[in-house]
């Protein structure tokens, strides 16, 4: 899908991701990563510094887009500066509180601050995720993270119907179940 | 579908609220009658965090994928390194 950068609705963007999310990102991070590297670079960060705030905003960005919570007053280039921006005077402050701090190595952990903290338990899921076969977790996250539409799962994963996707997918999701109970009751009877 | 897909499914209609969640009144008459359904419910919910942390973490390494793409792979870690400790 093309799309002009200063012409793009809340709408046009999630389609766009959804239709081919590669594309749409790899489109986005060309427009806007310059901008953010020169903000960054300028206010003291180094080039990884750029990228790892950079793929903050971005995954902001696309959670609001797809859950359909993105209420755009400007072009996606343009919110996604503005995110980078305040993510960033954040982790300068975060800094300057523990000068001897850099950015993580794992990014996803800035995340984790800046966000309210998920479960401990999500954090227990998400091993028994990694550890699901290669076509459950495609599924299970194109639908549950991704939001990709049944009908686009049942066509990349080859299922002939949307009832077949939607059956595999509950399959999937109840193996993880599965999985995530008996290590959890294992835990709690070897007390 | 089998009768634990099933109630897979009952429970995620009803944590999504969308419109084919049973009525409130109904689904707390179910978990009356039903002594498991609220912890199946909760167990759930945290399955939902996982495949969420599990979902950022792959969106993360796609936006990597892309970056190295576009701007060629990642400094090594000690470049990195060398780079956060330098004074100018």
């Amino acid at each position: 899908m093309v799309f002009s950068p200063h012409l793009l609705s809340a709408a046009t963007l999630r389609a766009a991701l959804l239709a081919n999310r590669e594309q749409a990102l790899t489109r986005l991070y060309r427009q806007t990563f310059p901008a953010v590297r020169r903000h960054v670079s300028r206010h003291g960060g180094s080039a990884e510094d750029a990228q790892d705030i950079f793929h903050d905003a971005l995954v902001i960005l696309y959670e609001h887009a797809v859950g359909e919570t993105l209420a755009l007053t400007a072009a996606p280039g343009t919110y996604l500066v503005s995110i980078a921006r305040n993510l960033w005077r954040h982790e300068q402050r975060r800094r300057a509180r523990l000068p001897q701090d850099a950015l993580p190595d794992d990014p996803g952990l800035l995340a984790a601050e800046a966000a309210p903290a998920p479960e401990e338990t999500g954090f227990a899921v998400l091993d028994y995720v990694e550890r699901l076969g290669a076509k459950c977790k495609s599924v299970l996250l194109a639908f549950y993270y991704f939001q990709q539409p049944l009908t686009q799962i049942a066509e990349a994963n080859g299922y002939r119907s949307v009832r077949s996707a939607t059956v595999q997918k509950f399959k999937c999701l109840e193996r993880l179940r599965q999985a995530v109970r008996a290590v959890f009751s294992t835990e709690t009877t070897e007390y | 579908m089998r009768p634990e897909l099933e109630r897979l499914r009952l429970i995620e209609q009803q944590l999504q609220g969308g419109p084919a969640a049973l009525p409130a009144d109904e689904w707390n008459l179910r978990l009356l009658l039903d002594g498991e359904l609220q912890a199946d419910a909760a167990a759930q919910q945290q399955l939902y965090q996982g495949l969420r942390l599990a979902g950022r973490r792959q969106l993360r390494q796609e936006l990597v994928e892309i970056h190295t793409r576009l701007y060629g792979p990642p400094a090594s870690p000690w470049a990195r390194l060398w780079q956060r400790m330098k004074p100018w």
